[in-house]
């Protein structure tokens, strides 16, 4: 079963004004451990896609079906729970919690699905010793860098136990270092724990990195290619 | 769980120390000014009332029912000694004070004006002890026909201690009588009225120029909770029919309009104060929400759903009115019960006071049932408060906000 299947996906912005075809007949299938780009030009539609899988936002048209489930048949109080516990979330910045610290940042959401205390802790540990910050535990996100906040938020996002994890432009702010690093984090997670990662991105390195490149333009599929 | 989100919404108070602080100190100044106002208002009426029952009323009166129409002296209490005996037997009367009353008209050389005048007895434990400021009662001067007169009407009258006077006034047959009397006493009270128009002498002196032997026209009671008095009072009514009893708020309707309008009073005071610090805490718990727009979006998208950002946002509110009001009600309490004691002197103000009747000094006091009053309009202030903004925060859509990141 793939983890994500959509069919037909289309959205308009403003139906009934200046209509914005933002999305027009996306058929998407993303495989159980699958690293997959979605890049494109500007306005293109990344965004839109990607809030479309996640159920944060509705198609105009066409259905997504997440590891068996239609999102359309979920009610907004089972979507949100849905995303809960099938999605891990990355975005381009703001992803953490100002006044928690690491740790209680990346057991918030696993406090959320209402985990023991105990495992909420000891997973979170473990999750950030993997993503390389077992001595920033305690530290505030206004302590951390750019790139030290995005690795805490990929160990949130991982820390729920999702299906995949969605990750819009994650790189955008952080320098091609950093960047380099995230990514090698993530394919590290993605080959060891097979963690589904979807995430859009402008940066042509990044793109090398991506084992799948899927090229939107003007709310198509343009391209779909797959490397090794 | 839901703890967890509490716990988020009391560190979040604390994200931007300064306003949080404001706002804690507004609630606590807020809360501290109205209580302690209210029981400065509410000292001072009490005091007020205080000094009236003191001097003019008493809790509860008893007159002959005929007695009050034209403070004829022919309308003594009958048997005034028994019904006293039985009075004094009361658990709830703690004090009870008698004389005899009539009106008529006190003359010196220079001068003459119209007074009340009580006989009252050598032993009795009248309250105009309390005001004497020159002199002694009518009971303890060695003079012959000692009489105890205000301040104001010694002035009036051109008068000292040892002046001779003359009271004139009927006796209870409606003759003229009257005898020479010598200053033996000046008091000043609270009332520069009361102090022009009262005149105090010997019980038996007075009853011996009206025609009366011992008899009293007025018992008054002191009970130990005055808002008690109606129900005694009807009691007693039952109990002695031919007399007719009275309380406080029936004789002084004005002091009964006063009570219930310092009552009043407070608690629109209270309800002021506490709509000025729902705004202020609204405002900022706007503020803080609308700042936090991205954030919010980010906590709906990756799963916090809208009971526990509301009940966030809620709790936020609530700590930051939970930490002032309290201290804001113990300050208030400390205040109150040290100028209790002390009091508050206003004697840069008292001339302007004491003609109204009130007391140069306030002390201020607040039932304890009012403390628990006000906590309860502080709880459903605050949580009133907190809904709006809450539900604020449930109408962002989270996809708008995630849009505000790039
Ligand atoms: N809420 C909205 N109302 C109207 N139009 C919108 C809205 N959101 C997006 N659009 C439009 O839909 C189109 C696709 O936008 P989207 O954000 O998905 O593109 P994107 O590929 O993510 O672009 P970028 O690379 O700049 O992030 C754009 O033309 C955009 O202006
Ligand atoms: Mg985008």
């Amino acid at each position: 079963m793939a983890v994500i299947e959509t069919t037909g996906l289309t959205k308009v912005y403003n139906a009934d004004q200046v209509p914005v075809h933002a999305l027009r007949g996306v058929d998407l299938t993303i495989e159980k451990g699958e690293f997959t780009a979605v890049v494109g030009p500007s306005g293109s539609g990344k965004t839109t896609l990607l809030n479309i899988i996640s159920g944060l936002d509705e198609p105009t048209e066409g259905r997504t079906i997440v590891q068996g489930t239609d999102l359309s048949t979920l009610s907004d109080r089972q979507l949100i729970d849905f995303r809960l516990h099938h999605i891990g979330f990355v975005f381009q910045a703001y992803n953490l919690i100002p006044v928690l610290t690491a740790i209680e940042n990346v057991a918030f959401v696993m406090q959320m699905q209402g985990r023991p205390q105990k495992e909420c802790n000891e997973t979170s540990r473990a999750l950030l010793e993997e993503v390389g910050l077992a001595d920033k535990i305690n530290k505030r996100p206004s302590e951390l860098s750019g790139g030290q906040q995005q690795r805490v938020a990929v160990a949130r996002a991982l820390s729920s136990k999702p299906d995949f994890v969605l990750a819009d432009e994650p790189t955008a702010n952080l320098d091609s270092v950093s960047s380099g690093e995230l990514l090698d984090m993530m394919l590290e997670l993605n080959e060891k724990e097979d963690m589904t990662f979807v995430f859009s991105t402008h940066d042509q390195r990044v793109i090398d990195r991506a084992r799948r490149v899927v090229t939107l333009v003007d709310g198509k599929i343009d391209k779909d290619e797959l490397r090794e | 769980m839901f703890l967890k989100v509490i716990q988020l919404g009391w560190k979040n108070v604390w994200r931007n120390p300064m306003r949080s602080a404001v706002v804690i100190i507004a609630v606590l100044l807020g809360t501290w000014a109205g209580i302690f106002l209210s029981g400065f208002f509410a000292g001072m009426a009490q005091g007020y009332l205080n000094n009236q029952f003191k001097l003019t009323v008493g809790h509860i009166e008893i007159v002959h029912p005929q007695f009050k129409d034209l403070y004829s002296p022919e309308y003594y209490i009958p048997n005034s000694d028994d019904v006293i005996r039985e009075l004094s037997q009361l658990s709830y009367v703690q004090n009870i004070s008698t004389e005899s009353v009539t009106t008529g008209l006190a003359q010196s050389a220079h001068s003459n004006y119209g007074v009340t005048m009580h006989g009252i007895h050598a032993d009795s434990n009248n309250a105009i002890a309390d005001y004497i400021k020159e002199g002694t009662m009518p009971g303890q001067s060695d003079k012959r026909n000692p009489v105890l007169i205000g301040q104001k009407l010694a002035e009036r009258l051109d008068i000292e201690i040892g002046s001779r006077m003359v009271l004139s006034f009927q006796d209870k047959n409606g003759e003229i009588t009257g005898g020479a009397f010598r200053v033996a006493g000046i008091f000043d009270s609270f009332s520069d009225p009361y102090d022009e128009g009262n005149v105090f002498i010997g019980l038996e002196n007075m009853n011996e120029l009206l025609g009366l032997t011992n008899q009293v026209h007025n018992i008054q009671l002191e009970l130990a909770d005055f808002s008690q008095a109606s129900q005694y009072a009807s009691q007693l009514q039952n109990e002695y029919p031919n007399l007719q009893i009275q309380t406080w708020g029936k004789i002084a309707p004005e002091l009964q309009y006063m009570y219930d309008m310092t009552d009043l009073m407070m608690y629109i005071v209270m309800v002021i104060i506490i709509i000025a610090l729902i705004f202020s805490i609204i405002n900022t718990m706007l503020m803080a929400v609308l700042e936090r727009t991205r954030e919010l979006g980010m906590l709906r998208a990756v799963g916090m759903n809208k009971p526990r950002v509301f009940s966030m946002i809620v709790s936020e509110t609530l700590f930051l009115t939970m930490v002032g009001a309290p201290v804001g009600m113990l300050l208030s309490w400390i205040t109150i019960s040290y100028f209790g004691n002390v009091g508050i002197d206003l004697s840069a103000f008292s001339a302007g006071l004491s003609a109204y009747g009130f007391g140069t000094v306030i002390y201020p006091s607040l039932p304890n049932i009012y403390y628990l009053n006000i906590t309860l309009m502080i709880a459903a202030a605050a949580l009133l408060s907190a809904l709006y903004p809450a539900w604020k925060s449930l109408q962002l859509n989270p996809v708008e906000a995630i849009r505000k990141f790039n």
